[in-house]
């Protein structure tokens, strides 16, 4: 019971610190929190849905939907947040507010208001069992992608030329580009990396789910944003710790909450945020330099 | 020349004075504010409804309107699945001059354009709300139209305890009138007739993750038979993903809320999942012939009966109307309260003598290979379903 609460826990930790990582990213490069993020993650479960009505076979669906969420993502940036490059903090963020109430409004009226259903294969229903102790497919494959996607990332970041300037670039910007890096290529890859980890995000939020709907992204992206303020904004560390931190805290409250108090979940976690941040104010562990915020 | 003109302006007076005079003569209008949700989570539910009774709206007005005599100008207002935007919105088809008020498929929307309709005696109806508390919160001019949770729970537990269930898990969210009360309704009616409930769960709507919920279930000492929620979308099809993917194979029983193409879809995720609907439509109903003639109307099948809900929410205020014999609010109000066994296409409606929300038929639906299949159709005896 206990260990499989762990797991629980394990398994939402890693798709909130995929959600996380994917708002720090961008937010180290160009300081804007995405609140469109959760669309990018939305449009990613509508591709899947589409490819798997079109017949594709489903790791072509996957394939499919992730790379329309990285996609959407660099074409998000070019035609909504590039013009506004520069811009104040809140015009920023007003800009990705408006991104995301307009893509809501677009798949409601273009799609459907109603949630579809995505029919996901049967084997991600089934169960290992060992004894009396049994794994879920889903939860186990939510842990292992999620596992897979940091460390590819932290590869990534630690062995390519494009990785070490986007980590310098977090650290002072202004000095990446006296060094000859264009700017332009540096936030198009933040975007890109952003939009494959919402995408993935997506695959392990739709496959718990087994239905899309146009405003699925909203719930995700508020607790990527508490993730990543608790994990210290900017710093993709602690937006993994902040992640984890904040599934283990909702999976272990909603396992021992009596009934009488559980409806104040989602308070209590809150409160758990503040209290973090009153102990330290710029997270778990801070990004390197302080942010414009 | 200044006599000239002003003979002029007097015959263009008469003229316009006599148009308008004949014109309020000739076609009575009467304003019917829908403030429904065309947005966000109650769109899914408002829109299929709303539906219907424009399909009814249309249907009266060429025949001359209501009562034959009212022609009816239907004002559709988003209230964006938002509480407070819906009071907002009713607000506005008041002062458009709104003497009927239609209101969103949910108990909360409808109490906040109820408490601005009440002062005024409006008569309001919510499109599928099915909260039994719902009319009592707002006073006379608020009516449900759909079979009251506090009704549907109680067929869903007489088809429990008939099939011989024991034991039951009830999942509730107090995030809504409908996901809080639905099963503590089934939890009274099942521990009445025999039944004991073994353990409650609680989810806030929208919650990515049920499994320490199921967690839970799954490590109950006394194993339930049954799990009972009101939860809907998106939440009953990841709570039944995560449920069955956990390995456990308890059968889960609903309400009106899942009988839906999006619950449908999930195919044999949702096999032997019971659940409720205001009709069925058998082969030569007067429901089959709405359905044909609905396809034709909107191009598509019905996707659910909330569409001939909202039909027959059409023919209750034509008969209101007819009964009052005018357009006063109050009237027809007073005529919806004492309509009795009023034929409607799914069965005999009546509200005399109830708290304004409906006596009708439900009828009991299982999921079984990706189709939804009748099980029965039932009236609940009054003595048994719980108090509101």
């Amino acid at each position: 019971m206990i260990a499989q609460q762990i797991i629980n826990a394990v398994s939402l930790g890693g798709v909130y610190a995929l959600l996380a990582l994917g708002l720090a990213i961008v937010f180290s490069i160009v300081g804007l929190i995405n609140f469109a993020h959760g669309e990018l993650m939305t449009l990613s479960g509508y591709a899947l849905l589409a490819s798997l009505v079109l017949g594709f076979p489903f790791p072509v669906a996957v394939l499919v939907a992730v790379s329309c969420g990285a996609l959407a993502a660099v074409a998000m940036e070019r035609i909504a947040f590039r013009p506004m490059r520069g811009a104040s903090v809140t015009s920023l963020l007003l800009t990705s507010f408006a991104v995301s109430s307009l893509l809501k409004v677009v798949f409601q009226n273009g799609i459907s208001a109603r949630p579809q259903a995505v029919a996901m294969p049967g084997w991600m229903t089934g169960a290992f069992s060992f004894g009396d102790f049994t794994i879920g497919v889903g939860p186990s494959i939510s842990i292992v992608v999620s596992a897979l996607a940091l460390i590819a990332l932290e590869v990534f970041l630690r062995r390519s030329v494009t990785g070490t300037a986007m980590r310098a670039a977090a650290e002072d910007f202004d000095v990446v580009r006296l060094m000859g890096i264009p700017a332009s290529r540096i936030i198009a890859t933040a975007f890109l990396l952003s939009g494959l980890l919402a995408g993935l995000a997506a695959m392990l939020w739709v496959a718990q789910r087994a239905s899309v709907d146009p405003l699925m992204g909203f719930t995700p992206v508020l607790k990527a944003f508490i993730a990543a303020v608790v994990g210290g904004l900017g710093s993709l560390p602690g937006a993994v710790a902040g992640g984890f931190l904040l599934g283990i805290i909702e999976v272990l409250l909603q396992a021992t909450l009596p009934g009488a108090i559980a409806p104040y979940r989602d308070a209590i976690v809150l409160s758990g945020v503040i209290a973090v941040l009153l102990v330290r104010p710029q997270g778990l562990i801070p990004a390197v330099r302080a942010q414009r915020s | 020349m200044p006599s000239l003109y002003r003979l002029h302006r007097a015959a263009l007076c008469a003229a316009v004075f006599g148009i308008a005079a004949i014109s309020t003569a000739s076609a009575e209008e009467i304003i019917i504010g829908a403030a429904t949700a065309q947005t966000g989570g109650l769109a899914p539910y408002d829109q299929p409804a709303l539906a219907g009774l424009r399909m009814s709206l249309d249907e009266l007005n060429a025949k001359g309107g209501l009562a034959g005599k009212y022609t009816v100008k239907l004002l559709i207002k988003d209230t964006r699945s938002d509480t407070a935007q819906t009071a907002t919105v009713a607000q506005e088809l008041i002062d458009a001059g709104a003497k009927i008020m239609i209101t969103p498929c949910d108990a909360d929307p409808s109490i906040s354009a109820g408490q601005l309709t009440q002062p005024l005696g409006i008569p309001t109806l919510t499109l599928c709300g099915s909260a039994p508390v719902l009319t009592g919160a707002v006073g006379d001019v608020m009516f449900g139209t759909y079979p009251a949770d506090n009704v549907q729970a109680t067929a869903v537990a007489d088809f429990a305890v008939s099939e011989g269930k024991k034991k039951v898990f009830l999942l509730t969210s107090p995030d809504s009138t409908y996901t809080a009360n639905l099963p503590e309704y089934f939890g009274k009616v099942f521990e009445k007739k025999g039944g004991a409930i073994v353990g409650r769960g609680t989810f806030s709507m929208g919650q990515p993750d049920f499994s320490a919920e199921i967690t839970n279930i799954k490590g109950l000492a006394d194993k339930p038979d049954l799990i009972m929620t009101a939860a809907y979308e998106p939440d009953f099809p990841a709570f039944i993903q995560q449920l069955r993917g956990a390995g456990i194979t308890i059968p889960v029983y609903g309400a009106d809320a899942i009988g839906t193409p999006t619950i449908k879809a999930l195919g044999k995720l949702v096999d032997g999942v019971v659940y409720t609907a205001a009709g069925y439509a058998e082969p030569g109903s007067k429901l089959e012939a709405f359905n044909t003639a609905f396809t034709k109307y909107a191009g598509h099948a019905p996707e659910s009966t909330y569409e001939v809900n909202g039909y027959e929410i059409g023919l209750i205020l034509d008969q209101a109307v007819k009964t009052a014999g005018s357009d006063d609010p109050r009237a027809i109000r007073d005529a919806i309260a004492g309509l009795k066994d009023f034929e409607g296409i799914t069965g005999k409606i009546t509200y005399a003598g109830t708290d304004r929300m409906p006596l009708r038929p439900v009828a009991l639906m299982r999921y079984e290979g990706g189709e939804g299949k009748h099980v029965e159709t039932l009236i609940p005896d009054a003595a048994d379903v719980p108090a509101p």
